[in-house]
């Protein structure tokens, strides 16, 4: 196997006494679609607030294509190629459509945005990238529209779109799917799919059907610990997954 | 939102009309000159206000001290005003700056606490060092400038030269608010924690925007100070904060004639209401819950919503239109044009 693009090493959290995460080492393989299955309460977002730099771990390694991102701030590893959506819907909600996916773009050269004078049709890339995502999400007809007026589908698609406009290597995906209606989910689950294509994608899903599908590797956590990692099916089929899953498991049934 | 009126040329369109039409207007030069500088510190309080979500109770520092850099400045070291007023415009962003920079450690409450802090501790420095600041009595005898040889000692000579200045700097605040640094601004009021996700230093952009805010607010405070010839301690008030806020709440936010409305109608309520009523500022603070509870965009929202109404809305019963009524969604376009 290649070596990974993202991967921790002997991972952990704590908030004060209580542990999060513990001991998770992850090997993300490049351009590759990773999922994140677990109960509820099982470190998932917490183990990507780490990823991101969001919050600090307490031991433990992140390395990005080899290098250590351990100490690195949220910021500057959006500037190395790592990049995230929200599980609860996080954008600028005054702001229209396009200008959320300029923003994106433009984070990945922040400080380009800092003089004062520069006007944003200096930087045609990220006037280029909201474009092309307008596009690629099916949003151009609502370019114009401040955020916070989309309908909860439209708002996920944009949600997952400012993590691809920043045109990261890793795309962190936090329940893309939340709440959202069928003719939504079909549409999200293509788009991930392709997403792998050419970006590595490790997303956190409730929804099985979606995560036996179109995942190259699944791990499964549970307690602020990985209980098994492998492909879809050989996770489905295993018995430690199949315990762990009985009665704890809010969304999402197992067998697709 | 009638976005053609957001449009740069029609800002400072309207703020360069609002300077010519002062003169024929009003009575009294330094009130109207008043307006102006007042204008100025609003709209550098709006960039903190508005278009970062920052409330800021240090802005009457910043204007306290351009004040003091005039005294200083034209009086101590004898400097020419144009000079001094440039002197004025760093000092204010580099005070603004370091305010700035401990302040938005925190966020909300404290933050608004720290700069209240910053306020007082000001405040008691200008008290206390009087060899300084002239401490109670303020900095006293200080010059108008001079333009080819003459002192501007004539209120409407003198508010030419404010003018100029001021639609100077409208347009540079304009440049800021329209750049891709004042865009990254309104991200980061609407969600900051957004806005650091995706790669902004959110932190470093908050601390230029306190630069920037300052050295206009301490600009505005120089002219003020050349305006009525003294420093008077009450500029570095906290109660100047309180009055820049209040200008811009009664303006509207994130929008910068809006602050030169904000501050025109705050300052000629005044005057007339103080003439009147030794308790104005008991009318004052009923406009403001008035404005917070049903007008929360203010006076520019005010006229934003009577221009819609006046030129979107046909009365109901207009016996000329057809009976079939037009679905109010065919109106949308219009309005959003």
């Amino acid at each position: 196997m290649s070596a990974p693009l993202l991967a921790t090493e002997a991972l952990g959290v704590r908030y004060g006494s209580f542990v999060a995460l513990q001991d998770v080492t992850l090997r993300i393989a490049e351009n590759s679609v990773h999922s994140i299955i677990g109960p509820n309460g099982a470190g998932k977002t917490t183990l990507f607030h780490a990823l991101t730099g969001r919050i600090a771990p307490s031991g433990g390694r992140i390395t990005l294509g080899g290098r250590d991102i351990t100490r690195t701030s949220d910021h500057e590893r959006v500037r190395l190629g790592l990049a995230r959506s929200f599980q609860v819907t996080s954008l600028f909600p005054t702001l229209s459509v396009r200008e959320n996916l300029r923003l994106a773009a433009q984070g990945k050269t922040p400080w380009q945005a800092l003089p004062p004078w520069r006007r944003t049709e200096a930087n045609r890339p990220a006037l280029a990238m909201a474009e092309a995502m307008l596009e690629r999400l099916d949003l151009t007809r609502v370019a114009l529209r401040a955020a916070g007026e989309l309908s909860h589908g439209q708002q996920r698609r944009l949600e997952v779109g400012m993590a691809m406009a920043a045109a990261p290597k890793v795309i962190l995906l936090d329940e893309p799917t939340s709440g959202m209606g069928i003719d939504d989910i079909a549409a999200m689950t293509v788009l991930i799919r392709d997403l792998g294509r050419d970006h590595t994608v490790l997303f956190i899903e409730h929804n099985m059907g979606i995560v036996m599908n179109i995942s190259d590797t699944v791990t499964v956590m549970r307690a602020g610990r990985v209980l098994v990692e492998g492909p879809p099916g050989r996770v489905r089929d295993d018995p430690e997954v199949r315990r762990a899953y009985l009665g704890n498991m809010i969304t999402g049934d197992l067998v697709p | 939102m009638i976005p053609v009126l957001d449009r740069p040329l029609v800002q400072f369109g309207l703020a360069t009309a609002a300077v010519l039409i002062l003169p024929l207007v009003m009575r009294s030069g330094t009130l109207a000159s008043e307006i102006l500088i007042f204008g100025l510190a609003v709209a550098a309080c709006n960039l903190l206000l508005g278009y970062t979500g920052l409330l800021s109770f240090g802005q009457g520092i910043f204007f306290g001290i351009g004040s003091y850099v005039a005294g200083l400045g034209l009086v101590r070291a004898g400097l020419p005003a144009p000079v001094m007023l440039a002197v004025s415009l760093s000092v204010g962003a580099l005070v603004a700056a370091v305010v700035g920079w401990i302040s938005i450690r925190r966020q909300g409450v404290y933050f608004v606490m720290l700069t209240l802090a910053f306020s007082q501790m000001f405040y008691f420095l200008a008290y206390t060092f009087s060899g300084i600041t002239g401490g109670d009595n303020g900095f006293l005898d200080i010059p108008r400038p001079t333009l080819v040889g003459t002192r501007l000692t004539d209120p409407w000579t003198y508010y030419a030269y404010v003018a100029v200045l001021f639609l100077v700097l409208f347009a540079a605040l304009q440049r800021v608010a329209l750049s891709t640094f004042g865009r990254t601004l309104l991200a980061i009021r609407d969600n900051e924690a957004r806005a650091g996700a995706i790669g902004y230093p959110v932190r470093a952009f908050k601390v230029a925007a306190f630069a920037i805010s300052g050295a206009v607010t301490a600009f505005a405070g120089a002219l003020h100070a050349m305006l009525i010839g003294v420093a008077p301690l009450s500029n570095i008030d906290y109660h100047t904060s309180e009055t820049l806020l209040i200008m811009t709440i009664i303006g509207g936010s994130a929008n910068l004639f809006a602050s030169l409305l904000g501050a025109g109608a705050y300052l000629l309520a005044a005057d007339a209401l103080s003439a009147i009523w030794p308790r104005w500022l008991l009318a004052l603070g009923l406009l403001l819950i008035v404005i917070t509870l049903f007008l929360q965009r203010g006076l520019w929202g005010l006229i934003e919503r009577a221009i819609v109404l006046v030129t979107q809305a046909p009365p109901p019963d207009d016996p000329a239109r057809p009976v079939v009524t037009p679905p109010p969604v065919a109106h949308a376009p219009e309005v959003a044009r």
